[in-house]
C-alpha cells in the first residue's frame, strides 16, 4: 500500500513538472511572469525550510542571503563581464561564510529560539546598512545590469534572454530544490535535523553532534538561497540594498512555507502556489473594485484565516485528505 | 452529409454582391490606403499607466495617478485620443514587471509610469525586450537614460541635472536680494533617496564654486518620531542658514523642532526634495510654513495648460497638492498622447518614432519645448525656486516665470503673524 502511495505521489509530481515544462507553449509571459514567482518563492521557500524545517533553527534574516548572492553575481557581472554561474559560486560561498559567522556565534553561545532570530536580522540590517555605503556595488543608489536588447537571442551562460528562459531557469531551480531537499530528508543528517527540531537535548544525549549538524544546515541553507538572489539580481537587472536585503523580503521568502506548511516537502511549492494565486486574484479584484490597497487587507485577512484554520499549514490537511502520507512527510 | 455539401457549395459560390463589395474593398486599400492609415489613428491609445498606489509609495501614487486622469478631458479637447489602463505596481519592482507584461498582453500599446527608479527600471527591461515604448513621468536614477534602452523616453530630470539644477538656484537667490551667507547646514533624511542626494550635493559643491560652505551635516531617520537632538545640533552649529532634503513627516517635525528651539536662521531652502511644498505642511504648520523654499522642476506660472491644469486640479481635488507629481504625470499622458497623434497608428515602432521626434512647446512644467536627446532624455528642464508665500508655493526664479520676488533671509518665526 505504501509503495503504491509513494508510486501516486510520484506520478503526480512528474505530471506537474510535465505540466510546467509545456507551459510555455501555451501561456504568454504575463502568466510566464506569474509562474516564475512561485518557481522563485518555492525556491527560497526551500532553502529556508532546510535551516528552519528541517533542522529547526529559526532565521528571521535570509534576505541577508538572497542580498549577498544577488550582489555577487551582479557585481562580478557588471565589473568583470563574470558569468551569473561563476557568480553564484562565489556568492554561495560568500553566504556560507557568513552564514558560518552567524551560526558560530548563536550556536556556541547558546543563542536560541527567538533570540538567533533576532541575531539573523541584526546581521541583515548591519549588512543592509553596509551596502547602503559601498561604493563599489553602486551604495544606495543601486547597481543596475545592462538589459537585453529587443529580441535579442537567450543566452543561458549570461542569463539574458526572455522570459521563457527566466521561467526553465527557476523551473530547473525549483525542481532541483526539491530532489536535493528530498534528498538531504532521507539520509542520516535529514534524520540528524529532526532528531535536533524535536529536541535537541535529546538529540545530544544520543551522541548526535548538535553544532555540527546545525552549522551544517545553515550553510546549505544559506547558499541555497544566495542563488536564488543571484536569480532575482538577473531578472529584475537592478538592485538596490534597501529592498534586497529588507526585512519584508525576509518575511515574504518564509510566508509560503509557513502557510504550506513547515518541514514538509511540499509545503514551500504549495504555498507559494497559494500566495501567489491569492495575490494575483485580489489584484484583479481590486482593480474591478478600484480602491487602492483592498488587496493588502484582503491578503492580511486571507493569511490570518489561513494560519487560524490550519496553524500547521496547508500541505499536511491536504495529505490527510487525499491519503497521501507515504513516508510521512 | 446534405449539411456538409452546402457548407462546401456556399463556400465555392460567390454571389455578385458579394464580389462587387471585396472589390470595392480591394480598390480602396490598393490605391489610397489612406482611409485605413486615418482608421488606425482614429483608434486611441492605449496607455498603459504603472504607478505605486499601494504600499509604503502609496500617497505619491496616488497624487501621480489624479495627474494621469485629471488631463484626460483637456486632452480630449486637443483632439488627443488616450485610455488609460491602470495598473498598481505596489511600490514593488517584482509586482511592476509583471503587471507591465500584463498591461501588454491586454493590449497596451505604450506603458507610463512608475514614480520610483526601481520599478521604473524593472518595466524598462520588459518594454525594451517586448519593444514597447515607455515614457517616463518621474523617476531620477541616472541609468534609466544610459543604460542604451532604445524604448525608454524620460520627461523629469535625471538625478545629476535636479541637484545641479537646486545647487544654481542658490545663487540665484542670494544674487536676487542682494544677500549672500556664508554657512550653512545641512539636514537630510538618511534613505536611499536622501544619500543620493548629498553625494550629490557634496560632489557639486566645489564644481559649482558655491559662495558658501556647509560647516555641519545631520543626518535622521525619515521616520523619525522626534528630530530635538537634530535640531539642537543644527542651532550649535550657528550657520546663516538651514538646508534641507526631505520628505513630508519629517519636514513638518523639522520646522516645528525649529520653532520650538527658537532656531531663528536666514532662510531653509531645500535643493530639491519634497515635503515643504505639500499641502499637508501647510496645514500643519500655518504661519510657519511661510517663506520655506524648495528648488525642483514645478509647473511654469506662464504657461495656459499649468494655469488650466491647476485650476481643474483645485475643482476636483481641493484637499490635495496640485505638485510636481499631478504635473508630471500629467506631462507623460500627454507627450504619449502627442506621439500617438502624429504616428497616425498604434504600432510600437511607429509609436516610438514620433516619441523620439517630439517637440512639445505648449506644456504645463518649465523648461523649454519637450525634446528627447538621443538616449531617451528631455533636454529641456530647469527647476524653479518655489517659496511658500501666503499660503501656497509660489514660484520666485526664474524670473522669467516668477509669480513674486523671493524673500531672503526670511522673517524670524517669533512675532510673525
Amino acid at each position: 500500500m505504501s509503495a503504491l502511495l509513494q508510486d501516486r505521489r510520484a506520478v503526480l509530481l512528474l505530471g506537474l513538472l510535465a505540466i510546467l515544462a509545456l507551459a510555455p507553449l501555451a501561456a504568454g509571459d504575463y502568466v510566464l511572469s506569474i509562474l516564475i514567482t512561485v518557481l522563485l518563492q518555492a525556491y527560497l521557500g526551500m532553502s529556508w525550510n532546510v535551516m528552519m524545517g528541517f533542522a529547526g533553527q529559526f532565521s528571521l534574516g535570509h534576505a541577508l542571503y538572497v542580498g549577498l548572492g544577488a550582489y555577487a553575481g551582479g557585481a562580478l557581472f557588471v565589473h568583470y563581464g563574470t558569468p551569473p554561474w561563476i557568480g553564484a559560486l562565489a556568492g554561495m560561498a560568500v553566504s556560507a561564510a557568513v552564514g558560518a559567522v552567524v551560526g558560530t556565534l548563536g550556536f556556541r553561545f547558546k543563542v536560541m529560539g527567538v533570540y538567533f532570530a533576532l541575531l539573523t536580522i541584526a546581521f541583515a540590517e548591519f549588512t543592509r546598512v553596509l551596502f547602503d555605503h559601498w561604493g563599489w556595488v553602486g551604495a544606495s543608489s543601486g547597481l543596475f545590469l545592462p538589459p537585453a536588447p529587443n529580441n535579442s537571442p537567450d543566452n543561458l551562460w549570461l542569463l539574458r534572454g526572455s522570459t521563457t528562459m527566466f521561467y526553465y531557469v527557476a523551473l530547473a531551480m525549483a525542481a532541483g530544490a526539491f530532489w536535493f531537499s528530498r534528498a538531504l530528508l532521507m539520509r542520516r543528517i535529514g534524520f540528524y535535523w529532526q532528531a535536533i527540531r524535536e529536541d535537541q537535548d535529546a538529540a545530544d544525549a544520543l551522541g548526535i553532534d548538535v553544532f555540527k549538524n546545525k552549522m551544517i544546515a545553515v550553510l546549505i541553507s544559506a547558499s541555497m538561497t544566495s542563488l536564488g538572489g543571484v536569480f532575482l539580481a538577473f531578472f529584475n537587472n537592478n538592485l538596490y540594498p534597501e529592498s534586497i536585503f529588507s526585512m519584508h523580503r525576509s518575511i515574504e521568502l518564509m510566508l509560503g512555507t509557513i502557510i504550506g506548511g513547515i518541514g514538509t516537502l511540499f509545503g514551500p511549492i504549495l504555498g507559494a502556489v497559494v500566495l501567489t494565486a491569492l495575490g494575483e486574484g485580489l489584484t484583479i479584484l481590486g482593480a474591478h473594485i478600484g480602491i487602492d490597497g483592498v488587496k493588502q487587507i484582503a491578503y492580511g485577512i486571507c493569511l490570518m484565516l489561513i494560519l487560524v484554520l490550519k496553524p500547521g499549514g496547508l500541505w499536511p490537511w491536504l495529505r490527510k485528505a487525499f491519503r497521501l502520507e507515504g513516508d510521512g512527510r | 452529409m446534405s449539411d456538409n455539401a452546402t457548407s462546401l457549395s456556399a463556400s465555392r459560390t460567390i454571389t455578385r454582391r458579394q464580389f462587387t463589395t471585396a472589390a470595392a474593398a480591394g480598390a480602396l486599400v490598393t490605391t489610397t490606403g489612406l482611409p485605413l492609415r486615418s482608421a488606425r489613428a482614429a483608434t486611441p491609445l492605449k496607455l498603459g499607466v504603472l504607478l505605486p498606489r499601494s504600499g509604503h509609495l502609496a500617497l505619491i501614487g496616488q497624487a501621480c495617478q489624479r495627474g494621469a486622469e485629471i488631463g484626460l478631458p483637456m486632452l480630449r479637447d486637443m483632439g488627443y485620443s488616450v485610455e488609460l489602463m491602470n495598473a498598481d505596481t505596489e511600490s514593488n519592482p517584482d509586482v511592476g514587471r509583471t503587471q507591465a507584461e500584463k498591461l501588454i498582453r491586454e493590449g497596451a500599446n505604450m506603458l507610463m509610469g512608475c514614480f520610483d527608479s526601481a520599478t521604473t527600471l524593472a518595466v524598462a527591461g520588459v518594454a525594451e525586450q517586448k519593444g514597447v515604448p515607455f515614457v517616463v513621468n518621474i523617476a531620477s536614477e541616472p541609468k534609466l537614460t544610459e543604460q542604451g534602452f532604445k524604448y525608454v523616453f524620460r520627461n523629469f530630470p535625471s538625478a545629476g541635472m535636479l541637484g545641479k539644477g537646486g545647487l544654481l538656484l542658490y545663487k540665484d537667490i542670494f544674487a536676487a536680494t542682494g544677500v549672500t551667507p556664508k554657512t550653512a547646514v545641512l539636514l537630510h533624511i538618511n534613505d536611499s533617496f536622501g544619500m543620493a542626494m548629498l553625494g550629490g550635493i557634496n560632489a557639486l559643491m566645489p564644481k559649482l564654486d558655491m559662495p558658501f560652505q556647509i560647516v555641519e551635516t545631520i543626518a535622521y531617520d525619515p521616520k523619525a518620531r522626534d528630530l530635538s537632538i537634530e535640531v539642537a545640533k543644527a542651532k550649535a552649529a550657528k550657520a546663516d542658514f538651514v538646508m534641507t532634503v526631505t520628505r513630508l513627516n519629517d519636514a513638518i517635525l523639522l520646522v516645528r523642532e525649529m520653532v520650538k528651539q527658537q532656531v531663528e536662521t536666514m532662510g531653509i531652502i531645500s535643493p530639491g526634495a519634497p515635503g515643504m511644498y505639500d499641502k499637508q505642511f501647510f496645514k500643519a504648520l500655518g504661519k510657519y510654513a511661510e517663506y520655506c523654499t524648495t528648488n525642483v522642476p514645478w509647473f511654469d506660472p506662464k504657461q495656459e495648460m499649468a494655469k488650466t491644469l491647476e485650476k481643474t486640479f483645485e475643482k476636483a481635488f481641493p484637499e490635495e497638492s496640485c505638485d510636481l507629481n499631478v504635473g508630471f504625470t500629467f506631462e507623460a499622458v500627454l507627450i504619449a498622447a502627442d506621439a500617438h497623434k502624429r504616428a497616425g497608428s498604434n504600432d510600437p515602432q511607429a509609436l516610438t518614432e514620433a516619441l523620439r521626434a517630439t517637440n512639445l512647446s505648449k506644456r504645463a512644467m518649465l523648461g523649454g519645448a519637450i525634446k528627447f536627446e538621443a538616449n531617451g532624455q528631455n533636454m529641456n528642464l530647469i527647476s524653479a525656486a518655489v517659496q511658500n508665500l501666503g499660503g501656497k508655493p509660489t514660484v520666485t526664479l526664474p524670473a522669467a516665470s516668477a509669480e513674486a520676488k523671493p524673500v531672503f533671509p526670511m522673517p524670524p518665526f517669533k512675532g510673525r503673524s
